[in-house]
């Protein structure tokens, strides 16, 4: 039984994989091949930035203090492992929709704990070997190898990957504790992963200083560990080779493992069948308003964007980056821009340009009509059946998504301009190629997902982080603006950052207009026969 | 009201249906019966645009679904077999986007919801997500829906799965109610004491073929509907 739910399971993580959601069939080898090895290319790019990390770190291995080096990469990647898995956690757990159909069958709902644990494992595991994987390859390369090493290595970093389920396990529960109390519990889980995710990017901000201090005074960061750490003491001196150190740690691991097995277990029938809703809301009449169609349509993709923890945190959360940047651009002006003119120079409308370029970054982080389309799901019928175009009701995911991302937009790109006083043509090209990179980004998510839609998701977090579209929507954007920056040195002797900032508006404006015409037909004919 | 002529669609290989012909009249409460995946829900789901033709056409009031879709969906409504509605939206929200949609005047929609949703006795759970709604609920709410902007014609899956049965009462009312002020009903039902009692007209679908079509007395002579449908599901 186990295995067959196992089975399930699998198939439906690595469904993203092996599933065309398009013809709503199975991909062949050939696709799964060219799938698994686009994966693996966006892994090994991020992966790089773990691999400088881990080479930082590498004299401490060669000063003798190699279980220092892996009990600081061992956080590192048990914090990627969790940070990547653990909004998914508590959907995959308590939200699943085949949860029902589950309970109702002869099957422990300790192994239905389980088949659902292990596929947070493995989506957590696919998030820390980014971090794993540079961490060993660093490690075998400067430590002295020997059978020992190699085997308590293994064993250690597989506790690792345990650690983090029960790290996700234990947030997830949390999360599903909480939510079944409170009243908007989209918005408070927004703000409470916002304050998360703040204290990460602090603490990421400083890592470099702590890193250098670590590597510089390694018997103070030591002492550290072993009396503030003491688990993670053992970690690293497992890594060693330390048979003993191996054997607590691995018990550690397991005991945590089997408590918090226990708990979610003895909690889960309560937790996954608890009614939902918050506390039953009274209904008064009010005075109706009328709207158009077209209002409707956008207030609809609105209320979507609105009533989802898991979109809003995922999709939108560079509206928060924006007013954040700006903020900090305020507050920290002189550092950004020395740091700026190390870059593009002194000049005023270069400097604008930059601003741009970042403008560019922050809004690949909003990608909020990249999964519009497959979240649709089964509720698609309801705006085929109605007297609405697919063309209309596709350009309400543009158009929100347009409308979301000016404001905070508008905020950081006002505050480059009072702080760097730009040329009069840049003052309007600025916000004119800002806007006009929103439009196109919206467009492009559509365009995306038209291309890619999937309809048939249980949990929404699939069409959400897993699907083909959210991918190519996040690195394609890193990849136009990497392409944008490379252009504009290249044809600095040819363009001025105003003419470059021109040519670049123009394109975007031809782009956009392309986008919207194809979802206006051809994507209205995709949209129409889903 | 409901002119279906010579509609065929395929799926890969299998006809889902083959040339079906059907004309529904002002007034005429149409059931549509066959046994699962016959292809009732494939025909419904074209007569409301979600599905397109692969042959044939389908006219709503006179206008081509395949031609000019907007106009023809504006005098429908649909119900389908399993009501998915909105989960992020309440109950109000969803009514108040499909009044939107087909411009019901604030006055109009607010005394229909009122009407409608004290009828099937829903109005205290208007403020509530759909997501919290049973499927009896999300069944009366789509109803609702449905009547919201008074259609002339309401297409109907399976409207009475999930029901209790005073609601059931109501649909049906509801549905007689429609007819007598020149709407028309087509409706799919596995429920043929329903089809019998509540239906002027009736279709029988079998892999993807009419079978049978007329009145009732026409349809079923001297037995009952049930009889002839086993007989005719019987024949090869």
């Amino acid at each position: 039984m186990t295995r067959v739910l196992l089975k399930k399971q699998m198939l439906e993580v690595f469904s993203w994989l092996y599933r065309d959601n398009k013809k709503g069939t199975n991909r062949s080898k050939a696709g799964i091949i060219g799938y698994s090895v686009l994966y693996l290319c966006l892994f090994a790019v991020v992966g790089v930035i773990f691999f400088m990390t881990a080479y930082t770190m590498a004299p401490l291995i060669t000063m003798g203090f190699g279980w220092l080096y892996f009990a600081i990469m061992g956080l590192i990647t048990i914090c990627m492992g969790v940070v990547g898995s653990v909004f998914n956690t508590y959907a995959s757990l308590y939200l699943a929709k085949d949860n029902d159909l589950l309970l109702s069958m002869p099957i422990p709902s300790r192994r239905i704990i389980f088949v659902r644990l292990f596929g947070v494992f493995i989506m957590g595991l696919l998030y820390e070997l980014i971090a794993l994987v540079p961490t060993l390859i660093v490690w075998f390369m400067n430590v002295e190898f020997g059978p020992a090493v190699f085997f308590c290595t293994l064993i250690t970093s597989a506790m690792i990957s345990l650690f983090v389920l029960v790290l996700s396990a234990v947030l997830g529960w949390v999360v599903a504790l909480i939510s079944g109390k409170m009243r908007r519990k989209n918005i408070t889980t927004v703000l409470l992963s916002l304050v998360f995710l703040v204290a990460y990017f602090l603490f990421y901000s400083k890592a470099f200083d702590y890193l250098q201090a670590i590597t510089s005074s390694p018997e103070g960061a030591g002492a550290m560990v072993k009396n503030a750490l003491y688990p993670f003491y053992q970690m690293g001196l497992a890594a060693e080779g330390n048979i003993t150190a191996t054997v607590i740690f691995a018990v550690f691991v397991c005991a945590l493992f089997a408590l918090v097995y226990a708990g979610v277990s003895r909690s889960f029938i309560r937790l996954a069948t608890a009614n939902k809703g918050a506390a039953k809301t009274k209904y008064k009449e009010r005075r109706a308003r009328m709207r158009s169609a077209d209002t409707a349509l956008l207030l609809k993709e609105l209320k979507r964007f609105t009533g989802s923890a898991v979109y809003m945190l995922n999709c939108g959360l560079g509206l928060v980056f924006f007013i954040a940047a700006a903020i900090a651009l305020l507050w920290f002006r002189e550092d950004v821009f020395r740091a700026a003119y190390e870059l593009v120079g002194t000049d005023k409308d270069a400097l604008c340009l930059a601003g741009a370029a970042a403008v560019f970054v922050l809004c690949s982080m909003v990608d909020i009509s990249s999964p519009s389309v497959s979240l649709e799901g089964k509720n698609i019928w309801i705006v085929q059946s109605l007297p609405v175009s697919p063309a209309q009701a596709l350009m309400a995911k543009v158009r929100l998504h347009v409308l979301l991302t000016l404001v905070p937009a508008a905020v950081f790109f006002l505050v480059v301009e009072i702080l760097v006083r730009p040329s009069a043509a840049m003052a309007l090209l600025l916000p004119a190629v800002s806007v006009l990179y929103i439009l196109f980004s919206a467009a492009f998510g559509v365009f995306l997902n038209l291309k890619a839609p999937n309809l048939t998701w249980k949990n929404e977090t699939v069409p959400i982080k897993q699907s083909m579209s959210m991918v190519v929507s996040i690195f394609g954007s890193w990849g136009i603006t990497a392409a944008l920056c490379v252009l504009y040195f290249r044809l600095a002797g040819i363009f001025s950052p105003a003419g470059y900032a021109l040519l670049v508006a123009a394109l975007l404006l031809v782009l956009s207009i392309l986008l919207l015409r194809w979802i206006k037909t051809r994507g209205a004919e995709i949209f129409a026969s889903l | 009201m409901l002119k279906i002529e010579n509609f065929t669609k395929t799926y890969g290989t299998k006809k889902a249906v083959d040339n079906l012909s059907l004309h529904i009249l002002p007034g005429q409460i149409y059931g549509f019966i066959g046994h699962n995946g016959a292809g009732k829900t494939t025909t419904i789901k074209a007569c409301c645009g979600i599905l397109q033709a692969d042959q044939g056409e389908i006219y709503i009031n006179g206008v081509s679904v395949k031609t000019d879709p907007l106009t023809a969906k504006k005098c429908l409504a649909y119900i389908p077999d399993n009501p998915d509605l909105y989960e992020f939206m309440t109950g109000i929200q969803f009514l108040n986007f499909v009044a939107d949609i087909y411009g019901v005047s604030a006055d109009v929609r607010q005394e229909r919801i009122r009407r409608y949703a004290d009828i099937f006795e829903l109005t205290q759970d208007l403020a509530q997500p759909v997501s919290a709604y049973s499927h009896g609920m999300k069944q009366k709410l789509a109803i609702i829906a449905a009547w919201i902007h008074e259609p002339k014609l309401i297409i109907m899956d399976e409207p009475f799965v999930g029901l209790d049965p005073k609601a059931s009462h109501t649909l049906k009312q509801m549905m007689r109610e429609v007819c007598g002020r020149g709407g028309a009903i087509f409706f799919s039902t596995h429920v043929l004491e329903v089809a019998e009692k509540l239906c002027d007209k009736i279709a029988i679908i079998k892999n993807g073929v009419l079978i049978r079509s007329g009145s009732m007395e026409e349809v079923k002579g001297d037995s009952s509907l049930e009889e002839v449908f086993l007989e005719l599901e019987a024949e090869k």
